[in-house]
């Protein structure tokens, strides 16, 4: 019974961690069109920046707030500077120029804080274990369960019923129309471009009391998260949760139920969806 | 008038640089290469080997080089794939004209590439790459390796697991060539000292892909499954998740016994610090508190003066190839690849590590095999190894008949 409830626990804590980097991959195709292959590398540069930031500044708190910001603002340059160019022109321009910001960032990461292993602290207030019967876990991951679907909920509630999320609602369905009624459409796509990348950081930062930090280690992150949009539907965000959420546990009790074959689940799952409903479980037909 | 005057100018200029580069023609120097993975994920280990490798050429260098003519190193990134690492061999061998090749940490690129290296002509001495395969089944005339094997470390581990009092035992891996083989080393040396050990299916066994970040799942498995020995054959990122994770799920709470094949790398202890429990059994493939000879002494502080840290594994792989090809060209007064190859073969070297000795039949050197329990020590920000038990090569190091080498 413990065994079932922890790998239920697992599956839920990574899922809602895939959820939250997922979404900001989605949010971004769903407004601005654009299949950001870098979004695995803001994951990693919000975990390196928070654990930089921890050594200036000795608190999680600080690390997680101020480094997903600092490479929200990395994303506003590299929108402005870069992904404009390609809007509306072949998607194979925009593969190969997010491809060729991945490799950029990734080598840049290794440049500056070396190729070795590096590791950040869970804050005092959520480290430590909690005892479920005769077994022991992390509280942190508890958080990350909790964390993912409150943060989900907000942006939600914020594209569902607030002004400014249909205003992106709307350039997203029609952008000349929008431009046409007076949004500033190019200044909307920068700002929903930096969400998606704050969301890709904040996820980093999340993680980083959980992995070790190497270079590359949005490689894993990126696959997963590419999987869960497309079985999720593209631009949808119930989709990213239901994707996530059954990645998660799919992965969990797969190691314990298909032993080696579990590597396979995720891809699986995704030629089962394509095959099945390729506009994913809550997809749209565009 | 002026395409005469120009013509002039150039011709001066050819005998110029002509005359001199003339001293430079002359002085020949001894061209080693150097492939390691010097990107990516796993680039932590091609530094290493190539900090390790710079302070041998800079010594060597020093001292008057090899033969009496300077080290020239070239370092070439492998990148961890086979077909890059393929393409790189044959630009230094062929480009280059290196006199010496010296790398490889991934098993999985040596098994594809060693087949190659006939064709090159030129000895390679592999420094990581632990696959019992490349000094066993694809052995050939041209491939050595200094560094401890995976029989070797295994058949340690299995030493010291028959004499714990853990009765059923089990792994995690990573789910590829290395972890499976050191699996199927250990299950058959530890039958072979205790037959009445049990070992769990395979079914029960966890060997989490390579990629995996997040070994709650495994860890939970393993707990689940009673057996009270556990084998692991993680390294690296991996490890050092699986350290702090486990850490957190009451893994390490002395209810089973753990033997980290590879526990004892400086990567993995300088990232985990304080998180390492202590009082585990690990092994690495050089330590560099192990032997207190004057040779490592000297080794050590050298490589802490230049680069503020303690010598991993791989620097000293790397910086014990280069003294052993050196300790070859001296013995056959050239650096004449087929004589070098002659002279390697049997030979015996004294190396920061010990003393090793390369065997003529495989090719494989036999070196002593440390393990140790991890303990905290005030004067290291790392945990150190005490004890340290030290495993002769002659009782690790498996027969060549059972290699499977026919050169």
């Amino acid at each position: 019974m413990e065994s079932f409830l922890i790998n239920l626990l697992n599956g839920l804590s990574w899922g809602m961690l895939l959820f939250l980097i997922s979404l900001g991959l989605t949010t971004v195709f769903g407004v601005l069109g654009i299949l950001n292959f870098a979004h695995g590398s803001f994951f990693m540069l919000g975990a390196y920046l928070c654990m930089q930031i921890m050594h200036i500044m000795p608190s999680f708190w600080s690390g997680i707030i101020l480094g997903p910001l600092v490479v929200a603002l990395l994303g506003v340059v590299i929108e402005r500077m870069l992904l404009r160019r390609v809007y509306g022109r072949d998607i194979s321009f925009q593969l190969l120029l997010t491809f060729a910001i991945l490799l950029v960032l990734d080598d840049a990461v290794r440049i500056i804080w070396g190729p070795g292993y590096h590791v950040v602290e869970p804050p005092a207030l959520l480290s430590g274990v909690f005892t479920i019967f005769t077994r022991t876990y992390p509280v942190y991951r508890l958080f990350l369960v909790i964390a993912g679907p409150l943060v989900g909920l907000a942006l939600w509630l914020f594209f569902q019923f607030s002004r400014w999320g249909k205003i992106i609602r709307a350039a997203a369905m029609d952008r000349e129309m929008a431009e046409g009624i007076g949004i500033r459409v190019p200044l909307l796509f920068t700002a929903v471009f930096a969400l998606g990348t704050w969301l890709a950081a904040f996820g980093g930062a999340l993680a980083a009391p959980h992995q070790s930090l190497a270079p590359s280690m949005g490689e894993r992150i990126i696959i997963e998260s590419f999987i869960v949009v497309v079985c999720g539907g593209m631009g949808s965000f119930p989709g990213a949760f239901a994707g996530a959420l059954i990645l998660g546990l799919f992965e969990s009790f797969g190691t314990v139920f298909l032993g080696s074959a579990q590597m396979a689940v995720p891809y699986i799952l995704l030629a089962v969806v394509l095959l099945i409903r390729p506009y994913g479980f809550f997809g749209r037909e565009v | 008038m002026q395409r005469r005057f120009i013509t002039t100018l150039l011709i001066s200029m050819a005998l110029v640089s002509l005359v001199l580069a003339a001293p430079a023609w002359s002085a020949k120097t001894v061209k080693v290469g150097f492939v390691y993975i010097m990107s990516g994920p796993f680039s932590a280990y091609g530094q290493f080997a190539k900090k390790g490798a710079e302070l041998a050429v800079d010594e060597i260098n020093a001292a008057g080089g090899i033969n009496g003519h300077q080290v020239e190193a070239y370092f070439e990134d492998s990148t961890g794939k086979p077909d890059v690492a393929i393409r790189v061999l044959r630009k230094l061998v062929f480009q280059e004209k290196v006199d010496f090749l010296i790398g490889l940490d991934s098993s999985g690129v040596a098994n594809t590439v060693v087949p190659s290296i006939p064709q090159m002509k030129t000895p390679l001495i592999i420094t990581h790459a632990a696959t019992p395969d490349v000094t066993g089944k694809v052995c050939n005339r041209y491939v050595f390796r200094i560094s401890v094997n995976l029989p070797q470390n295994v058949k340690a581990a299995a030493m010291l697991a028959a004499a714990t009092d853990a009765k059923t035992w089990t792994t995690i891996g990573p789910d590829y060539a290395f972890g499976h083989q050191s699996w199927e080393y250990f299950e058959k040396y530890l039958k072979e000292l205790k037959p009445e050990m049990a070992f769990l299916p395979k079914a029960d066994v966890a060997f989490p892909p390579f990629k995996t970040t997040d070994f709650n799942p495994y860890i939970n498995k393993i707990m689940q499954s009673g057996a009270d020995g556990v084998l692991v054959s993680l390294w690296g990122g991996n490890l050092i998740d699986f350290v702090r994770q486990g850490q957190e799920m009451g893994f390490f709470d002395g209810k089973r016994q753990v033997l980290m094949t590879l526990g004892a790398a400086t990567e993995v202890l300088s990232a985990l610090g304080d998180k390492m429990p202590e009082g585990l059994w690990v092994g690495t493939r050089y330590w560099f508190l192990a032997n207190s000879s004057q040779r490592n002494q000297d080794f050590v502080k050298a490589y802490f003066d230049r680069f503020n840290e303690y010598p991993s594994y791989n620097a000293h792989g790397a910086y014990g190839a280069l003294y052993t090809y050196k300790a070859a060209a001296e013995k056959a007064g050239s650096v004449d690849k087929e004589k070098v190859i002659d002279a390697l073969e049997g030979l015996t070297v004294e190396l920061p590590v010990g003393e090793i000795t390369i065997r003529p039949e495989d090719h494989q050197a036999l070196s002593d095999v440390s393990w140790g329990q991890t303990a905290a020590h005030s004067n290291y920000p790392i945990r150190i190894l005490n004890p340290v038990k030290l495993f002769k090569a002659e009782d690790v190091t498996p027969p060549v008949a059972e290699s499977g080498c026919q050169k």
